[in-house]
């Protein structure tokens, strides 16, 4: 499937040629690729070529038969997925309960543009506000637990959150019909989110897009800081062996609760663009099936890396949205709906097919986690490096 | 429009061969000669063919109603483009297409939820371009699509969608329901009920605690009040309770003569099963405010003798109902439920009127169902309401049969149709009251 | 009705709606106290069992699902309740069997992330299947016509006679599982291996079969719970997932690993909801999330849990 983050491995191929030509006189390839001025370049051309590619591009899209609304939820949750994956990935803690910030920020969101501002900045601000100061209040009391019992507990934290909004808070919420009151103004009071860009439209789609895209790449650029600060190190210290880091004298408690604030800050932000995005929170942004479908999009794409858990997210959102959709599995190339139809006759594999789309995704899910651990990301660093070898370089 | 849709056909192969879709193909057409007699609105003026797109539950529990709405949305657009059925009796229907355009369609899951009913009529409007969508299983999942449907200029014929907020406070411009209300279920059971029943009861309510059981519970309350009845109490279920015995076990045996369960679905058949289980059926006597198929098939025998509302009935026999049942029967070998008698009508309701306004343009096609009389789907004399898109119309009031009675499809004895003149509300009362169903562009 | 009637009465039924987390959440506890497994995926032996006792007990028309398609409906035994009660439980014990043997097994040296991961993906991979194979549609598991009356009870009056069986069975099946655990080699074996496993085998005790045994037990357990719990409820494949929760707080509420911590937090839990729904019928759904979350942080290991399995 080579959707954006394909993208940016082929980007990097390129570059790394060009690179290794001139071996001699510039840093090595891994320093460049590590260097934070090259990752958020990276991402910067890679987000802003996804919709192109994803819903306009000849062929390609007609292939992957994507759209432009579909590229914007890719990044948001792309977003959230990252920021889970600073837990899961960085210090080992397994949260099923992170729906509660996506669903807190997304109605804390809709709830602050019907009666406070309407402008997307300040929504924005004041969802993820929530989501970081409920991730503080949660972490600090879930913390005291490891392993399964932090899953249980977030888990429960998570579904409370659920009932409240289902009953008790509906005057709220809107209960079972979720929040349907969003307002959403212009950004920085001039660009009507929902129009196309002048100029940019054939690339980039409209200003929602652009709100979104700019802040996934300011989300990259701030994840990559912070793994590759102090704190990205004790993370990974703590994820290795809890105890050794605190013989040395860490204070892992506050480390840990440090990394669950910052990935509910992800979550928060992913969960205020998804409620200007849809213009809508549905309950269901609470249920714990949305802390579990986070937890697959990460596992798939793979922990321990950046950008797995935003493949992971394009593949989950795929699979859910674009084959879901799917009447009938047909070999390529036959069909009158083909982009290039070599066989008018339709030749089916399966019939009914988009209904197995659960399924392809959870046997999917059970073979990353027992073959490749280190999800799909994994394996293109593994082809990637293998090809590297195979053309000369180290 | 034969001109216009040359014009457009060519202009498709164009885009297509550029391999562009969307704001491109939008930008595209500003200019085209369909567009200097309407503006470009939502997915108007269409390229080639129009294509529907139906949103139902294949996945969840309701997951079997949602196939056979996609069974009846099938039918219908065969018959559009070939004749058959209804459209062979409907004047303003030529079983060559609408406008001569063969119809094309999409289809996809809600999953009776909201968020992945949205996310797919997204899929629907932005990338198959439909110039109307139509389906859901529920009335959270029909409010969020007709919302969107609202914001993006496309149109929603509603299928299954009891709530009083579907064509009340969260009603919109854009949307059409055929089906009855809450309200309406509550007028429509008084007459049959009472006569069977008596004037004088006391009676107990079970709701669930959401806008569609608050709906169900405040109309039970107020018609079968005004019929003489004296409400014990209404109890609230929070949504997600499976185990309703400690609600069942607080009603008041020796007090309590009619017991209504405000539950929809599985909910329903859950409360009802248990409600059997402690004989209260022994004690007094059960409604249920709405049957659908998957409920009565998970309830089994627990649903004899109980009344109900139905959005349809294969046994209402009328030419409209006698020939859409053979006509599915034929093509599928199967019993049609309500629900897909649903999907089938607002399909051709919507065919037709774009026949009328002789275009797609949106708001002429919303203009020609507004007010609209009719009375060719099997329900009597309608009229789709101006006001608030609601239709005037019949609804079917049932019994269950008791468990040796039941086949495939056939879980109901009809009781009674109530006629819409005893039916209904006035367009500055009840839910119609609260309806502001927003601009036309 | 009294006051005291109506005590009684939300008692016993919240006693019988604890009654079916106890048989799920035991089998879930033992696993992840000896074994140290995390079993996501115990809902979909829960799952097994409610469809397997349905096919054997029923004759059901399936409509949609692939069974359909190729002609199997309508399919069932039709043997009746009691040879469903005796035969669920032995093939969910077999299905634990492998599961232990394929899935648990390989993973048992795996932090217990992996292992949440895995079970959850197997689960959701099991309803699935059950989904594709019967459809989505709910049946209905008709109670046996032996049970399906009422019973006048003294103070409470009139209660359905199958959930005073369910409580029946349970206590039953909770009594013969204790004294397994307690009374016999086999127990102790389990129970030791329980406190410290690296010393057991160091003892020459193969700990492989037993472990085994324990997987097979705790899932026929779940055999049970859906045999007597499915009749309560309309069945459908989600049912897998939707116990599993609940359970899972039962089985830390409780302590992990011990069997009347299961009881007792299978009890609390059905009490509470009974509870609630009398007095705040909106906050009941709430209440049992914010009772473990009390419990977890009051007491970590749980009520009646000896001391932290793992950190």
């Amino acid at each position: 499937m080579s959707d954006e983050p394909t993208e940016t491995a082929d980007a990097a191929e390129d570059t790394g040629t060009v690179v290794e030509r001139a071996e001699r006189q510039l840093p090595s390839w891994e320093r460049v690729r590590e260097s934070e001025l090259f990752v958020v370049a990276a991402t910067t051309v890679a987000v802003a070529l996804f919709p192109w590619l994803f819903a306009r591009a000849p062929v390609v899209s007609g292939v992957l038969q994507g759209y432009q609304d579909l590229a914007t939820l890719i990044l948001i949750w792309g977003i959230f997925a990252m920021g889970f994956n600073l837990l899961l990935g960085y210090t080992g803690l397994l949260s099923f309960g992170h729906a509660a910030f996506w669903g807190g920020a997304a109605y804390a969101a809709g709830v602050f543009s019907a009666n406070v501002s309407s402008s997307p900045i300040l929504v924005i601000l004041a969802g993820t506000a929530f989501a970081a100061l409920s991730a503080w209040v949660l972490g600090f009391v879930s913390l005291r637990r490891g392993g399964i019992y932090f899953a249980i507990l977030t888990l429960a934290f998570g579904q409370m959150a659920y009932y409240m909004a289902l009953s008790p808070l509906a005057g709220i919420t809107g209960g079972e019909n979720g929040f349907t009151g969003v307002e959403l103004g212009k950004l920085f009071g001039v660009f009507e989110l929902r129009y196309p860009v002048p100029g940019l439209d054939w690339l980039v789609g409209t200003w929602k897009y652009v709100l979104v895209g700019g802040i996934a790449v300011l989300c990259v650029a701030a994840a990559n800081r912070i793994l590759h600060s102090p704190y990205g190190m004790v993370f990974r210290a703590i994820r290795e062996n809890e105890q050794r880091a605190e013989f040395v004298g860490l204070n892992v408690w506050r480390y840990k609760l440090m990394a669950f604030v910052i990935s509910g800050t992800f979550a928060g932000i992913a969960g205020s663009l998804f409620t200007i995005y849809s213009a809508y929170v549905p309950l269901s942004s609470f249920y714990w099936t949305t802390s579990g479908e986070v937890v697959i999009m990460a596992v798939l794409g793979g922990v321990g890396s950046l950008f797995g858990p935003i493949v992971g997210a394009g593949v989950y959102l795929y699979v859910e949205n674009i084959v879901s959709g799917v009447q009938q599995l047909t070999l390529p190339f036959t069909g009158p709906a083909e982009y290039l139809t070599l066989v008018e006759e339709p030749v089916v594999i399966l019939d009914g097919f988009g209904a197995y789309w659960h399924l392809i995704l959870g046997l999917v899910f059970v073979a990353v986690v027992v073959l490749f651990p280190r999800g799909i990301w994994g394996l293109f660093e593994d082809v990637g490096s293998a090809l590297r070898r195979l053309g000369g370089g180290r | 429009m034969a001109r216009g849709e040359n014009i457009d056909v060519s202009r498709r192969d164009v885009v297509k061969m550029a391999g562009a879709s969307g704001l491109v193909g939008l930008s595209g057409v500003a200019g085209s000669a369909s567009a200097q007699e309407n503006p470009p609105i939502g997915n108007f003026p269409i390229q080639g063919n129009p294509t529907f797109g139906f949103t139902v539950p294949q996945s969840g529990p309701y997951s079997s109603e949602g196939q056979d709405e996609l069974r009846a949305y099938r039918l219908a657009v065969e018959h559009l483009n070939n004749g058959g059925g209804w459209v062979d009796n409907w004047s303003d229907l030529t079983g060559n297409g609408v406008l001569g355009n063969q119809v094309e369609f999409v289809s996809g899951d809600t999953a009776t939820d909201a968020d992945t009913a949205r996310q797919t009529a997204r899929r629907m409007i932005q990338r198959d371009r439909a110039i109307m969508l139509s389906g859901g299983s529920s009335s959270a999942v029909a409010i969020a699509i007709q919302e969107l449907c609202q914001r993006e200029k496309v149109q929603y014929m509603c299928c299954l969608t009891h709530s009083n907020d579907t064509t009340g406070k969260s009603c919109v411009r854009y949307s059409f329901r055929e089906m009855f209300n809450a309200y309406m279920s509550a007028q429509a059971l008084v007459p049959p009920v009472t006569q069977e029943y008596g004037n004088d009861n006391n009676f107990y309510q079970l709701y669930a605690d959401y806008t569609w059981g608050q709906t169900v519970q405040s109309s039970m309350s107020r018609f079968f009040g005004e019929a003489g009845w004296s409400e014990l109490n209404s109890v609230a279920t929070p949504l997600g309770t499976k185990d309703f015995s400690s609600y069942l076990s607080q009603v008041p045996r020796d007090r309590t003569d009619v017991l209504f369960l405000n539950h929809y679905g599985l909910d329903g058949a859950n409360s009802l099963s248990q409600a059997r289980d402690m004989g209260l059926d022994q004690d007094m006597e059960i409604i249920v405010p709405l049957y659908n198929r998957p409920m009565a098939q998970a309830a089994g025998g627990a649903i004899e003798g109980v009344f109900g509302t139905v959005a349809w009935d294969s046994q209402i026999d009328n030419p409209p109902s006698n020939q859409f049942t053979s006509a599915f029967n034929e093509k599928y070998s199967r019993v049609p439920s309500g629900p897909a008698q649903l999907a089938y009508a607002q399909t051709l309701q919507y065919a037709a009127a774009v026949e009328r306004a002789g275009t797609f343009y949106p708001p002429e096609v919303i203009r020609q169902l507004e007010g609209y009389n009719y009375n060719n789907i099997g329900m009597g004399e309608e009229t789709m309401r101006a006001c608030d898109h609601q239709a005037q119309r019949a609804v079917p009031v049932v019994k269950g049969l008791p468990e040796g009675e039941q086949q495939q499809g056939q879980f109901f004895e009809i009781v009674n149709v109530t006629p819409r003149s005893k039916l209904g509300y006035a367009c500055d009362e009840g839910p119609a009251g609260e309806c502001e169903l927003g601009p036309y562009e | 009705m009294s006051v005291l009637a109506e005590v009684v009465t939300v008692a016993l039924n919240g006693l019988q709606q604890g009654a079916i987390y106890v048989l799920v959440a035991i089998g879930l506890s033992i696993i992840l106290g000896t074994l140290k497994f995390v079993n996501f995926a115990h809902g979909a032996l829960y799952l097994i069992g409610t469809y397997a006792g349905l096919l054997i007990t029923l004759e059901i028309n399936v409509t949609d699902g692939k069974l359909a398609d190729w002609g199997y409906t309508p399919i069932g035994l039709e043997w009746g309740f009691l040879p469903a009660l005796v035969i669920v439980p032995s093939v969910v014990f077999a299905v634990g069997l492998l599961m232990e043997r394929f899935v648990a097994r390989p993973f048992y040296d795996r932090p217990d992330t992996d292992q949440i991961l895995l079970t959850f993906g197997l689960a959701i991979v099991v309803q699935e299947v059950f989904k594709i194979l019967f459809g989505g549609q709910s049946y209905n598991f008709a109670r046996p016509g032996w049970a399906s009356g009422q019973v006048d009870l003294p103070i409470v009056g009139t209660f359905p006679e199958w959930r005073l069986y369910i409580i029946g069975i349970t206590a039953a099946v909770v009594v013969l599982v204790y004294g397994l655990i307690e009374y016999t080699d086999f127990g102790l074996v389990v129970r030791a291996g329980t406190r410290d496993a690296e010393m057991v085998e160091l003892l020459g005790i193969k700990l492989s079969r037993p472990y085994l045994m324990v997987f097979g037990v705790g899932a026929a357990l779940a055999g049970v719970a859906g045999v007597v719990g499915g009749p309560l409820y309309a069945v459908n494949p989600n049912i897998g997932t939707e116990i599993l929760v609940p359970s899972f707080l039962v089985v830390v509420i409780g302590g992990v690993g011990s069997i009347t911590g299961a009881v007792l937090g299978g009890i609390l839990i059905g009490e509470t909801l009974a509870i609630l729904v009398a007095v705040a019928p909106q906050w009941s759904q709430v209440g049992i999330y914010v009772l473990a979350a009390i419990v977890l942080l009051a007491r970590p290991q749980g009520l009646l849990g000896v001391e932290e399995v793992t950190p």
